[in-house]
């Protein structure tokens, strides 16, 4: 429930302040809300499972969006960044539908 | 993994336990953190939550992960315009580029009949002025103004020589008239007597001993020059009434007459080019 408000407190923030992010990390932002959407998946099925635990939730999800961020930095760098942004964000979304089809299961025993 | 007697593996169900799986499949089975399994195994069930640190960084974290939802959901809203507009201001600029190259299409169509016209017209110049110029040339040289050069024929005509006998074998005016009227019936084109260019208007006289042409005294030999073709020009002026008499005059009187061919006469112009009394009528 707390967690619930948090986020809700973050989208509000982000909305009404509109804070202004650097212009050399605007490309990746996008990149970097899937990764935390992932983590954020994660975290909730690792809930439902019975297995959550701080920790593990913040540590996977600062290093889930800075990887993603780096990689496809990196991949601007050498001129692909397109193509390991799509490899990047191809495989959180087959990790975020499998969590969200657990989450399913456990919410619907379905 | 498990080795099977037919060669055949088995993907073991438990992945987390089997380090060498394919990444595909990797990624389709693995999707929870495993440290979130591998902490719960370690935890003590008795101490329900040992880090009330870490709940608040969760939160944090939460609290970031709402940040950056409404940021990228504002950005991505607020870029939507922009990116229209420049689409908009790109189709702007492709059409009038497109109107541009059509008018100028059309232009260059336009200018490219016109130089085909220009072309044209100065052909036809061209045509006419060659015309207008063979024209002259042709007036030119039938009036004498114009001096000329070309195959023709060379007769050389003399008093006989002195026997001592009777007098007579001595070339008259009239027997130079003849000659030349014969050579113009041959086909001359520009006749000379001594250098002196013939013209409608020259004349043949004798004045004294001497005969003159256009008033210039001339001493024997004398010489004409015509151009005309040199195959034909001898044997025709010997048809002539003046190439007949002449051939008598030789004869009988023993005057010299002699029709060489030449590849190559000169003939100048007579220096007289205007006229001194006629005027050309203007058409009314």
């Amino acid at each position: 429930m707390i967690a619930a408000y948090g986020l809700a407190l973050g989208v509000l923030a982000g909305l009404l302040m509109e804070p202004s992010i650097p212009e050399a990390l605007a490309p990746y932002l996008p990149i970097a809300v899937v990764a935390a959407l992932d983590a954020v998946f994660g975290g909730l099925r690792a809930h439902l499972d019975g297995v959550f635990d701080d920790k593990v939730f913040v540590i996977s999800f600062v290093s889930n969006v800075l990887i993603a961020a780096t990689i496809v930095y990196l991949g601007d760098q050498l001129g692909v960044g397109g193509q390991l942004s799509t490899g990047v964000i191809v495989v959180l979304g087959i990790r975020i539908f499998s969590n969200v089809a657990a989450i399913r299961r456990h919410v619907f025993h379905a | 993994m498990t080795h099977l007697p037919g060669g055949f593996r088995k993907v073991d169900p438990d992945a987390s336990e089997a380090p060498h799986i394919g990444l595909l499949t990797q990624v389709m089975t693995q999707t929870l953190d495993q440290d979130y399994a591998s902490v719960a195994r370690r935890r003590d069930p008795q101490v329900p939550d040992p880090s009330p640190r870490w709940r608040i960084g969760a939160l944090s974290v939460l609290l970031v992960f709402g940040l950056m939802l409404g940021v990228s959901a504002l950005t991505t809203d607020q870029e939507q315009p922009l990116i229209a507009a420049e689409r908009a201001e790109l189709i702007e600029q492709i059409e009038a580029g497109q109107s541009k190259l059509a008018d100028q299409q059309q232009q260059l169509a336009a200018l490219s009949d016109e130089v085909a016209r220009m072309q044209s017209r100065l052909a036809a110049e061209l045509t006419d002025d060659r015309l207008l110029s063979n024209r002259l040339t042709a007036l030119g040289v039938a009036a004498g103004t114009i001096g000329v050069t070309g195959p023709g024929v060379v007769v050389t005509v003399d008093d006989a020589r002195y026997t001592g006998a009777e007098s007579g074998g001595v070339v008259l005016d009239t027997d130079l008239q003849l000659l030349v009227n014969g050579l113009w019936e041959a086909g001359a084109e520009a006749v000379s007597i001594d250098d002196h260019r013939l013209t409608s208007l020259t004349s043949i006289r004798l004045a004294g001993e001497a005969i003159t042409v256009d008033y210039r005294s001339l001493a024997p030999p004398y010489v004409i020059e015509a151009t005309g073709d040199p195959d034909t020009m001898p044997a025709r002026l010997l048809e002539t009434r003046g190439g007949q008499f002449w051939l008598d005059l030789k004869t009988n009187y023993g005057v010299q007459f002699e029709i060489v061919a030449k590849s190559q006469v000169s003939i100048p112009a007579d220096l007289r080019d205007h006229l001194l009394y006629a005027a050309p009528r203007r058409a009314t």
